[in-house]
């Protein structure tokens, strides 16, 4: 049906828009029926709100170039003397505008972590003399993040021990990266006075990236991290409260001593009844009269100890843990027969040709097919 | 002969469903912005020379190839040479026609290797699988031909690693890609997936597989696609990141936990979506077990692919990823208002389900109505110049504010001038583009409902911006 005249519309939008024309009044485009006009200015808000942000993604841009070029020009003037660094200080160094010290910071601890030896005590003695102290004094309680972490950076770098308990507050924030680079300045600034406390804060913080854990403790090296990971991994084992940190604990101890903790790995082994403990513990074992403990566990019922006990096999079994292997070959899940396949290559006085003559008179086709491959591999390596 | 109260009540609902639609999409890029603000300070840092790395988790490499043979040796030479500790790379050669596995052999010196093939998931017959004897890192499964998903699930069985990351031969990476995926893996242990934002390759220098230097393109379709990737990316899905709620992970370039996409069985065959069928199923599964689970959307552009260039071939892209959208939202309906089905089940499937699978209908079905009611006199001019106006009006908030994000964020496009472009094709997509783009996705929906295959046809790459590497044809479209 069509309508005849505007009065007779559904909507009862019976105002057309007007004639556009000289002197018309605002209020005669906004239509009369309240629910369209609420639309209207729904629209006419939104179209406004595009144009505001056009404008905004305008004048961000344009500020980001004067920015870049403010950047340049500073770090023109800072790169040399930075650079110089490596034979001596400058003597004699510009202010760091505010609107700078962000861009400063970086450039400095971008230096820092480049150079090694004089350069960086140079670097250092830099910043004393340019004022970074003050600078990331404030720095550090700043709302915006960014500013936060390179504060605590540079913390460290600058060994700032008055700083101390300003970290070491920061290790327990709620944040896993600004906690994580508190406690990597922490240990910048002294390690033997942080490192045994970290460690229980590490295997209590579970939203600590392991990752980024061990790529922390690794710049420690293993002759300060072993004892106190020992330490704190036996303590942890100790207790029913604190046992399920244990495994956390005892992955990092890839980056100590493992001989050094073997004791300690043995006592936590024949005292846990935890797979994931257990687990974790096989990975460590290094030490031949363990063996005994060790073929027992490949008959445990969890895979992923099986996993790890045969994986151990293969760094310190001995010739007569051929047949224990072989029978691995056959266990029901994948990752074990792989594993064994690759154990008893690894296997001390086991040549190819004895591996060829196991696999050739392998009743389970699966496990003659884990060993032919892994023969495959020895051979292509 | 419809009564004026239908009509009015016509009125509104189209009215409402724009107005709806829109400040949805709003609302998901006020969190948007939130992520990104923190996402960008976190890794404000991640430039400096000691990074915390080296400690990643393998990862294993999953390369589909179907019918590649003149760019796959220069996509896994590329591969190759990523910036990460520990990885293998596996090409799944899925029955090619082409000369795809002797360009494969030539060029990497592959020989036939016994491998114990763990069957996890039921797949096409493999072939062979072979080794390289120049990296050791590669190997290449040939199978019967089954559809990417089967190709991937082929993969999945071969891999050695924890994590998996499927990759379309085509992508174009940069050489941290894999690190900056990986984070939401390192950073809880229960993420079971995570994505990048993927953006468009066409107009950029890229070398020896390898993103050089950032352009815009000269044809005028794909520039308008550089808008539409922004929205789709930076709020369509970095908004659902926080409320753990993302649906969809691009197969172009997305990494999974290996155990979890085993346990829910794999990709599916039987769908053109099946990225995204995979997410809703991921979620789903875990939702139903209880089991806590994450899965990650990271706004890092990690992967570049070429946009269609022609009408017909963006027009076949768009009726596949609605027909994709359809599957997977069907196969997956037990999630909808399931009791356990959290943010995934109450808000962004049923956001998807309104929006993006039925919108198209609405959509089209609203500009048709409208337009016609007015030429028929039905509706006054006031009525449709408002309705006209509140379109275009949320059509160009969306898309400046996705320029917006980008602008706090990465500023891909450094140049002025590019920016200046990217401004006016804002504007300029809201007329004619979108409501085109909404056409076919109502024709990928008609075809869905008619379970008609349709002619979905070929994607053409023209690999233009890749220096030393001819034009090649190649016949699976990523979906963003």
């Amino acid at each position: 049906m069509a309508y005849a005249t505007a009065s007779e519309l559904p909507l009862k939008l019976d105002r057309a828009l007007p004639a556009i024309s000289g002197g018309t009044p605002m209020s005669a485009y906004i239509p009369q029926d309240p629910a369209l006009a609420i639309v209207f200015w729904i629209a006419v808000a939104v179209i406004a709100g595009s144009v505001l942000m056009l404008a905004l993604v305008f004048l961000l841009r344009i500020n980001l170039i004067l920015k870049q070029r403010r950047e340049r020009r500073f770090i023109g003037q800072w790169q040399p003397l930075l650079a110089e660094c490596i034979y001596r200080t400058p003597e004699i160094l510009p202010a760091i505008p505010t609107a700078m010290q962000y861009a400063f910071l970086k450039l400095w601890i971008y230096h820092l972590e480049s150079m090694k030896g004089a350069a960086g005590r140079n670097l250092v003695q830099l910043a004393n003399a340019a004022g970074v102290h003050e600078i990331v004094r404030d720095m550090i309680h700043h709302t915006d993040l960014r500013k936060q972490l390179i504060a605590v950076v540079a913390l460290g770098y600058l060994g700032d021990k008055t700083r101390w308990h300003d970290l070491r507050m920061l290790v327990t924030d709620a944040s896993p990266m600004l906690s994580l680079a508190a406690a990597r300045a922490l240990l910048e600034i002294d390690a033997a006075a942080t490192l045994a406390w970290l460690i229980t804060v590490i295997a209590a913080r579970e939203d600590w990236p392991m990752a980024k854990v061990s790529a922390i403790l690794k710049e420690i090296g293993p002759d300060r991290l072993t004892l106190p990971l020992i330490a704190t991994a036996e303590s942890a084992a100790a207790s029913e409260d604190t046992v399920h940190q244990v495994p956390r604990l005892l992955r990092l101890m890839d980056l100590a001593h493992t001989e050094r903790a073997a004791p300690a790995v043995h006592r936590i082994l024949v005292r846990t009844s935890d797979a994931e403990v257990i687990a974790a513990a096989l990975r460590l074992l290094q030490d031949p009269r363990d063996l005994p403990l060790l073929r027992a566990f490949t008959g445990h019922e969890n895979w992923i100890v099986r996993i790890n006990a045969v994986r151990a096999l293969g760094r310190i079994g001995m010739p007569e843990d051929r047949k224990l292997l072989t029978d691995m070959l056959s266990d029901e899940h994948w990752w074990v027969r792989y594993h064994a396949a690759r154990a008893l290559i690894a296997l001390p006085f086991t040549t190819i040709q004895e591996l060829d003559m196991i696999r050739a008179i392998l009743p389970d086709p699966y496990a003659a097919d884990m060993l032919a491959e892994a023969i495959a591999e020895k051979r292509a390596s | 002969m419809i009564s004026p109260e239908w009509i009015i009540a016509a009125q509104w609902f189209f009215l409402l469903y724009f107005i709806g639609l829109n400040s949805g999409y709003i609302l998901l890029n006020l969190l948007s912005y939130q992520s990104l603000k923190r996402y960008v300070e976190e890794h404000s840092l991640d430039d400096l020379p000691r990074s915390l790395s080296g400690f990643e988790p393998p990862v294993s490499l999953l390369v589909p190839a179907y019918n590649e043979e003149a760019t796959i040796a220069s996509s896994v030479r590329s591969m190759l040479q990523m910036n990460y500790p520990d990885y293998e790379v596996i090409v799944i050669n899925d029955g090619s026609k082409d000369g795809t596995m002797e360009a494969l052999r030539r060029e990497f010196a592959l020989v036939p290797f016994p491998e114990a093939y763990w069957k996890r998931i039921e797949t096409k017959p493999v072939r062979a699988i072979y080794r390289s004897t120049r990296h050791p890192s590669l190997r290449v499964i040939d199978k019967d031909n089954g559809g990417k998903a089967d190709a991937l699930n082929a993969g999945i069985n071969a891999s050695r690693y924890p994590l998996f990351c499927g990759v379309d031969a085509d992508s174009i990476l940069e050489r941290d890609s894999l690190k900056r995926v990986v984070e939401p893996f390192l950073e809880n242990p229960h993420t079971i997936a995570s994505g990048g934002t993927v953006r468009i390759a066409n107009g950029c220098v890229v070398d020896n597989g390898f993103l050089v230097s950032v352009g815009l393109p000269a044809n005028f379709l794909a520039l308008l696609q550089i808008v539409e990737y922004l929205r789709a990316f930076l709020f369509g899905r970095l908004g659902w990141s926080p409320l753990n709620a993302v649906l969809i992970i691009s197969g172009a370039f997305g990494l999974f936990r290996k155990d979890s996409v085993v346990a829910v069985g794999g990709y599916r065959h039987d769908t053109v979506g099946e990225d995204m069928e995979l997410v809703m199923r991921l979620h789903r599964w875990h939702r139903m077990r209880r089991i806590p689970y994450r899965i990650v959307f990271v706004p890092d552009p990690i992967c570049w692919t070429e946009a269609p260039e022609s009408l017909r071939v963006l027009k076949n892209q768009r009726v596949r990823w609605q027909r994709g959208l359809c599957e997977s939202l069907t196969l997956n309906l037990g999630l909808l208002f399931h009791p356990r089905g959290g943010a995934p089940g109450w808000l962004a499937f049923p956001f998807m389900a309104l929006f993006e699978w039925l919108g198209p209908l609405i959509e089209v079905v609203g500009y048709v109505f409208m337009i016609s009611a007015f030429a028929m006199g039905i509706v006054s001019a006031e009525a449709f110049f408002i309705f006209m106006l509140v379109a275009l009006g949320f059509g160009l908030i969306l898309s400046v504010s996705a320029l917006l994000l980008e602008e706090l964020s990465f500023h891909i496009y450094p140049k002025p001038r590019q920016l200046a472009v990217l401004l006016a094709v804002v504007i300029i997509e809201n007329f004619g583009y979108r409501q085109l783009n909404s056409l076919w996705r109502l024709w990928g929906l008609l075809l869905w409902m008619t379970r008609s295959k349709g002619k979905w046809g070929e994607m053409t790459r023209t690999a233009k911006w890749q220096t030393g590497t001819p034009a090649a044809p190649a016949n699976r479209p990523p979906a963003p």
